[in-house]
Order: C-alpha cells, then structure tokens, then sequence
C-alpha cells in the first residue's frame, strides 16, 4: 500500500508548481510520503521505498550529458549520477527509522519535525554532491532560504501524510501506533 | 541485525550498485519509460500551470498593456526598418556566394513551441516546450526567443521536450564580445534561482577591456550554437590573476518566457 502511495505522490507532484516568490522552492511530496513511510514501515520495506522512489525521481530530474566540442568547452559541468537519490533516500530513511520507537507510541509530532530535518539534511547532501562534482563551492543567501522554504512547506503538509497513512492503515485493519494502540486497550 | 533485514539491505546495496552503473542509453530509456507513462499526469499539470499562467497575466492592468503596445509597435517600426536592411545584405550575400561558385549550405529550419512548464526539478534550471519528436526535434538543438538564445533540448520526448535554460550553470556557451577580440565561455550561475540571474563569462583575456552594455554574441564554434546569436549584455568586468570573468545580463527575460523557436537545422 506504501509503495501506491508513492506512485501516486510522484502524480500529484507534476501538478505542484514552484513557488517562484519563495526562491522557487517547491513542496517535495515524494520525498515527504517516503519519508511519512518510512517511519510507518519496517526496514526492507523502507529499502524497497527507497530503492523505488530514489530510481523513479532520479529519472524525473536527470540531465543529459554534457556534449559540443571538447577543444571548446574544455571544462565539461559534471550532472549528478543517475541513481545517488536511490542511496539518499535510504539514508534519510534510515535517519526517520531511528526515531520509530517514539512514533510507535503515538508521538507523531516528533517525526513531523523530523521530516522537515530530514528534507533540509537531504537537500544539503544533494547540494554538497553538486558542489563537489562541480568544483568551486558555493553558498550564498539564496541557497539557505531556498533550503529553509523547501523544508518548511513540506514539514508543514506532513501532518496531512501521518493523518492519510493512519486512515489507510486503519481501514486495512492496521495501525500504525501498534505501542500507542496497545497501552489503549490495556488501560480500557 | 536480523537475518531478512540483513538479506534486504544486501539487495538493496546490489540494487543501487546496479542503478549507479547503467549506461547513459539505459537512463535515457529509464526516462523515457517513465516520461511515457506519466504523459497524461504531465499534460493535465502543465494545462494548470498554463491556465494559472493566463489567468494573471489577463488581470495584468490595461494601461501597462497598453504601453507596451506602444513599445512593440515601435519595435515593430524599428524591426521593419532592420529587416528590409538585412534583405538587401541577404540578396548581397547571395550574389556574391554565386559569383563565388558556392554551394548554398545554409539551411535554418525552426519550430514554434509554447512553453507549458517551468522548472520541474529542484536544482536545474529547465522548462518544458509541447514540442518534441514528433516535430523532429531531437537533443542538442538550439532554442530562441525573439530577444535572444534561451538553451538548448536536454531532453525530447514524443510530444514535448525539456529545455536546458542558458542561466543553467550547465549550459554552456562559446560567446564574444562585440566590437572586442574577446571569446569565453558563458554559462549560468550556482546558487542563483530568482528570475533573470546574471551569466558569467569565463576565460576572456587578462587585459578584457569590456564596457558596460556591450552586446554578447554566440561565436558558432564547438558545435552547439549557431553564430551571431544575442545572448546578453555587458554588466561587469572582474580581473583574476590569470584571466578575466564579466557578469552579463541575459537578453532573454526568462521569467516571461512564453513562445520559443527550436532551431532544428542551420546547417547540413
């Protein structure tokens, strides 16, 4: 069922535009829902989420190479390689599965946080790749506020994932508070 | 670590291995098959971003448009003026490559697109055109606007493409200076993802003596662009050790950026 909810997140990302009075940051729904999973679901799901949705945003995003004569453009800009979202995208899961224990019990306003941590640590490595491949390391104004707005608007709408995920889950018969769940019935 | 985590993240590490190491023709079908299965979902959200697009521009005040009415028609005057000039130097042209006995080999074949979405990815700068295979477009090609050149094709698909803007910090471009011995390579600046950012010109000679607002022109060498294209103007000059660098305003505003020209061949 995650991975439908992923699939669908990449749809519903063609029709966010950029927010062009924001720096052009953009809301990072596939990031978010895997992020919202990843937390939800146990590790080789979380790594077949990752390997999915890193695989499939890396072809909605990926550059050409570079091309023209090589005695005239004698310093080619390097692009990213085709699948370095597959292996951030695992680390960014790995980093919200550290704190499932406490979102087991209930505390989902800790990993909402969280997930605006981990889309910031995620453009930052993203950026850093960039700057690394590319020489000359750049970091001005633009790019903080570009960072912060991104993470911002998709922290913000992280509440509504949670909240979809726990009516998913539950009308499959599951939940995904199993602690939380537990200490109910006790206590009834 | 449990066994089926340690089984899982072993296929996985396989998995991105694998994905790290496909050949630049298997990314290529990657993107295709996901571009094609995704056709309807893009279609439906560049249409919403067009409308949104239409919507504010129609509300934009009738006094602004109608002065630039009047600029454009004065444009249009001047533009006239320059045509019927550039006819006569084409028929001059053409007398002398015959009186030369040259073969004519310039051809300039261009297609019209709209462009129906802007910056679709995170980090690049890049707008999408309805205008793709289908219309013989392939990668590579050169693409226009009326105020100068705007990119290049990254990425054509069957019905649209996907343009490589020149404030890209990837797009580079063989440029001189007018009226000036100087070439460079211009390109787009990191870190910049406002509107119309500045260019830079790398590679010009410790001794540039560049003025402000003198035009930047494409040199035709390296096999990409065509010559004499406007790409800019002059902003600032700044010195190095071993060579010089300007900032050049781009000619094209690439936050009003609407119909574009695909150029699919100059030359044979």
């Amino acid at each position: 069922m995650t991975l439908f909810l992923l699939l669908a997140a990449f749809v519903v990302q063609q029709f966010l535009p950029a927010f062009t009075g924001f720096h052009h940051s953009r809301i990072l729904l596939v990031q978010l829902v895997f992020l919202c999973c990843a937390v939800t679901v146990n590790q080789p799901t979380m790594l077949l989420l990752a390997f999915v949705g890193g695989l499939l945003w890396d072809a909605h995003s990926a550059l050409g190479p570079s091309s023209g004569d090589p005695a005239v453009y004698v310093q080619a800009v390097e692009s990213l390689r085709f699948g370095y979202s597959v292996v951030l995208f695992a680390m960014v899961g790995f980093l919200m599965q550290g704190i499932q224990p406490l979102f087991q019990r209930g505390k989902w306003i800790f990993s909402a946080i969280l997930t605006g941590i981990a889309v910031w640590l995620y453009l930052a490595a993203e950026y850093a790749f960039i700057n690394f491949v590319r020489g000359d390391f750049v970091f001005n104004q633009a790019t903080f506020f570009f960072f912060f707005f991104i993470a911002l608007f998709t922290m913000l709408l992280s509440p509504l994932i949670f909240w979809g995920l726990y009516w998913i889950a539950k009308s499959c018969g599951h939940t995904i508070y199993p602690e939380a769940s537990r200490r109910k019935k006790r206590t009834q | 670590m449990k066994p089926l985590n340690l089984i899982a993240l072993l296929l996985f590490l396989a998995g991105a291995v694998w994905v790290l190491t496909l050949s630049e023709r298997s990314v290529r079908e990657i993107q295709a098959t996901y571009f094609s299965a995704m056709s309807q979902f893009l279609k439906s959200g560049s249409k919403l971003e067009t409308h949104a697009r239409d919507f504010v521009k129609e509300t934009t005040h009738s006094k602004a448009l109608e002065a630039e009415l009047e600029t454009i028609r004065g444009e249009i005057g001047r533009l006239r003026i320059i045509e019927s000039r550039f006819k006569d130097l084409e028929a001059e042209n053409a007398q002398m490559r015959s009186a030369l006995d040259f073969k004519t080999t310039t051809k300039f074949d261009i297609v019209a697109a709209r462009v129906i979405r802007r910056h679709p990815t995170t980090w690049w700068q890049t707008v999408d055109i309805d205008a793709g295979e289908e219309h013989g477009i392939g990668t590579q090609l050169s693409v226009l606007s009326n105020e100068g050149l705007v990119g290049k094709i990254d990425r054509p698909d069957r019905g649209r493409s996907s343009v490589i803007l020149l404030t890209d910090e990837k797009c580079q471009v063989s440029a001189r200076v007018e009226g000036t011995p100087e070439v460079g390579i211009l390109s787009g600046q990191r870190g910049r993802y406002d509107g119309t950012p500045l260019l830079r010109l790398k590679f010009l000679s410790i001794n540039a003596n560049l003025q402000k607002g003198q035009r930047v022109f494409t040199t035709g060498r390296g096999g990409l662009f065509q010559p004499n294209i406007l790409l800019g103007t002059i902003e600032s000059l700044e010195k190095g050790a071993l060579d010089s660098e300007a900032l050049v305003r781009p000619s094209v505003n690439f936050e009003d950026l609407d119909t574009v020209f695909v150029v699919l061949s100059a030359t044979d």
